[in-house]
């Protein structure tokens, strides 16, 4: 007989596993794929935490491969056998997902958080948390705050918002929080996470929409919040503590990295315009766990490269960036060109109208994605390199405070914005 | 005199009108079977389109890492593109069909030379104007990446790159259908050689010294920063 905690990633072995552990109020999920350096940690995680802050539910583990070579699965199964309830399953992983650097996690995760989902909700769970197994820094108490929100019926979803130096994640204070507050009326500090806690409804709601489709639609993607919040969930933020993640063999450069990220807000966007465009004014989101902490350390960040590249961005993409941008606004571009290296600003309502200008002609496919998405690099050097110099010497705190100043500015351009996709014609650059 | 007039008239008319009432019905046979042609064509393009569309051809085509095919002409999807090429391939052979319905004496010899000559225009026209959009998708891509590496001669690697492509495709065009023969394909040879040679030559000596200064950045500091640019954002 297969023993409680035995892998078995053969779909017959599944039903069975499952069978033998009945049911558990929460699930665990790790999605993995050549993960053998790191998964330990996490394992660590979630044992430390079902015999600590968890130790009165009933948890099992569902670890989802998407083909490990490197012996992930059996090492897991190694850690966690006869301690935990393990159900090991596999994923598809199709030719594209192989080749994709994805932006957090494993390659193809969307379908590995389904899997997943698909047995918690045999195992009746009313929670089910997604972790990163890149993370090192993961902890008990990093499973406790994704999972005890929804467990104690407050939320349907719950979105890490890790701490950071002030000057980490821009492309998350620059673009999209400041998107999730003015188009879909919460504000999340990070929406990009890549740890969440979600819901029995909640999951239930993915799994019905992969029954009714053979994949699923970009705009309904787990790892988005944007997909929860669109569909009237109860979404809420948790402080996660420092995220230090495996550096990876072949890492994303900022313009891969932008490409992803656009893509998927730019899709969402698209699916859901008909919520966008009724969104008024924006609702704080529960926030769970210890006050957010900034590190006040000074940035290392070189601004100088990104200068440059946003100076040749004007030299030799002005052409490109005429498709997309109207000439006020290559006009503003012009202007901060010619500005000194030191005094290069860019005004919160030309950066917020310019990433609304690119969504649009994502949209409108003015020209290809791949391209559009590309050319936006040499911009958001710019804009980085502007903020970077405008609060070099900030306190953590005022630089929060002037990403607020930023959102704002998104709020007061989203009439241009719901103009130009009403009636593109009339705007067009 | 007037019934011989009459006479010389009718026999004189008589050749042309008999020759318009046997011209008549084959050019109107001409202009149905073109209707009716360009009508499935049209119905065989929407019917694709929704097909295509119903098992979700777009997402396989994303899915099997084909969605630089649409970006090449990016207000189509792969669907639509798809139903495109279908609507053309019956329109074109609707038309040689509805050529061939004209009688072949009627036409001069010209004319039934263009039209055994037209597959091989048509295939010429296709292949100049599928190399007209792949240049310019390859050269704005090779400019943008080539921007984004910060790599100063962007604008000339993107124009030659336009042009290797463009080379290329009248090349293959002109080859098709016949003219210059061998001179074409020689002058093809000499010319994408002649650019191929002038691009390493102007990596390899002329801008030798910009370019290792690109690389170094490229390689050092720059990639430096910008992966830890990208590996903050993984950090949140």
């Amino acid at each position: 007989m297969q023993k409680l905690g035995e892998t078995d990633v053969r779909m017959e072995g599944v039903q069975e596993t499952l069978g033998q552990i009945g049911t558990a109020d929460a699930v665990l999920g790790l999605p993995t794929n050549n993960n053998r350096a790191t998964v330990g940690r996490t394992a660590e995680a979630c044992l430390r935490a079902s015999e600590g802050r968890l130790s009165g539910y009933r948890i099992a583990v569902v670890n989802a491969d998407g083909g490990s070579r490197d012996g992930t699965s059996e090492y897991l199964r190694e850690l966690l056998a006869e301690k935990l309830p393990l159900l090991q399953i596999s994923y598809p992983l199709y030719p594209v997902n192989r080749l994709a650097v994805p932006l957090a996690g494993v390659p193809g995760r969307t379908a590995a958080a389904i899997e997943i989902f698909r047995c918690a909700r045999q195992l009746d769970a009313k929670v089910c948390a997604l972790l990163d197994v890149e993370v090192e820094s993961i902890g008990p108490e990093w499973i406790d705050r994704l999972t005890r929100p929804v467990l104690d019926g407050t939320v349907d979803l719950t979105v890490p918002s890790y701490r950071r130096r002030k000057f980490d994640g821009l492309i998350n204070s620059g673009i999209l929080s400041p998107f999730a507050r003015t188009l879909f009326g919460k504000r999340l500090r990070q929406p990009a996470g890549a740890d969440l806690g979600f819901s029995a409804d909640l999951m239930d709601r993915y799994l019905a929409q992969t029954a009714s489709s053979a994949q699923m639609p970009p705009h309904m993607d787990p790892w988005s919040p944007v997909s929860a919040i669109v569909q009237g969930f109860r979404v809420g933020q948790t402080s996660l503590g420092p995220r230090v993640a495996r550096p990876r063999e072949a890492p994303l450069d900022v313009s891969g990295t932008l490409r992803l990220v656009l893509a998927g807000l730019f899709d969402q966007m698209e699916f859901s315009a008909a919520f966008w465009q009724k969104v008024r004014g924006w609702d704080d989101v529960p926030w769970f766990g210890p006050p957010l902490e900034i590190d006040d350390a000074p940035s290392d960040l070189d601004r100088n490269p990104m200068i440059d590249s946003f100076r040749q961005g004007c030299k030799d993409l002005m052409e490109i960036w005429s498709l997309v941008l109207p000439p006020q606004t290559l006009l503003d571009l012009r202007r901060i060109e010619r500005q000194p290296d030191g005094s290069v600003r860019f005004a919160d309502d030309l950066w917020a109208r310019i990433i609304y200008d690119f969504a649009l002609a994502y949209h409108l496919r003015s020209i290809g994605r791949d391209h559009l998405l590309q050319a936006i690099t040499p911009l958001y050097l710019g804009w980085a390199a502007s903020l970077i110099g405008e609060t070099e010497n900030a306190s953590g705190v005022d630089v929060e405070e002037r990403f607020e100043r930023l959102s704002t500015q998104f709020d007061l351009q989203k009439k241009y914005l719901i103009s130009r996709w009403r009636w593109p014609d009339r705007f067009s650059p | 005199m007037l019934n011989e007039t009459n006479s010389i008239l009718s026999q004189a008319a008589a050749p042309l009108t008999r020759s318009i009432a046997e011209f008549l019905p084959k050019v109107l046979a001409l202009i149905v079977i073109l209707a009716f042609t360009l009508a499935i064509a049209w119905c065989a393009r929407l019917l694709v389109r929704r097909f295509l569309q119903r098992v979700d051809f777009n997402t396989h085509m994303d899915r099997w890492g084909f969605s630089a095919v649409a970006e090449w002409s990016p207000s189509h999807s792969p669907a639509k593109l798809m139903g495109t090429m279908v609507f053309w391939f019956i329109a074109v052979i609707g038309f040689a069909i509805a050529l061939s319905a004209l009688d072949a004496t009627l036409t001069s010899s010209l004319m039934v030379r263009l039209v055994y000559y037209l597959p091989n225009l048509v295939a010429a026209v296709i292949i100049l104007g599928a190399g007209v959009i792949f240049a310019r998708f390859a050269a704005r891509g090779v400019l943008i990446s080539a921007v984004n590496l910060q790599i100063q001669w962007a604008r000339l690697l993107s124009l030659g790159v336009k042009w290797l492509v463009l080379v290329l495709a009248g090349a293959m065009a002109l080859e098709h259908i016949g003219i210059g023969g061998q001179i074409v394909l020689l002058a093809f040879g000499i010319l994408f050689g002649g650019i191929v040679l002038a691009l390493a030559l102007a990596v390899g000596l002329g801008s030798k010294e910009m370019v290792s200064r690109s690389l170094e950045r490229q390689a050092g500091k720059h990639l430096h920063n910008e992966e830890t640019a990208a590996s903050r954002y993984h950090g949140l």
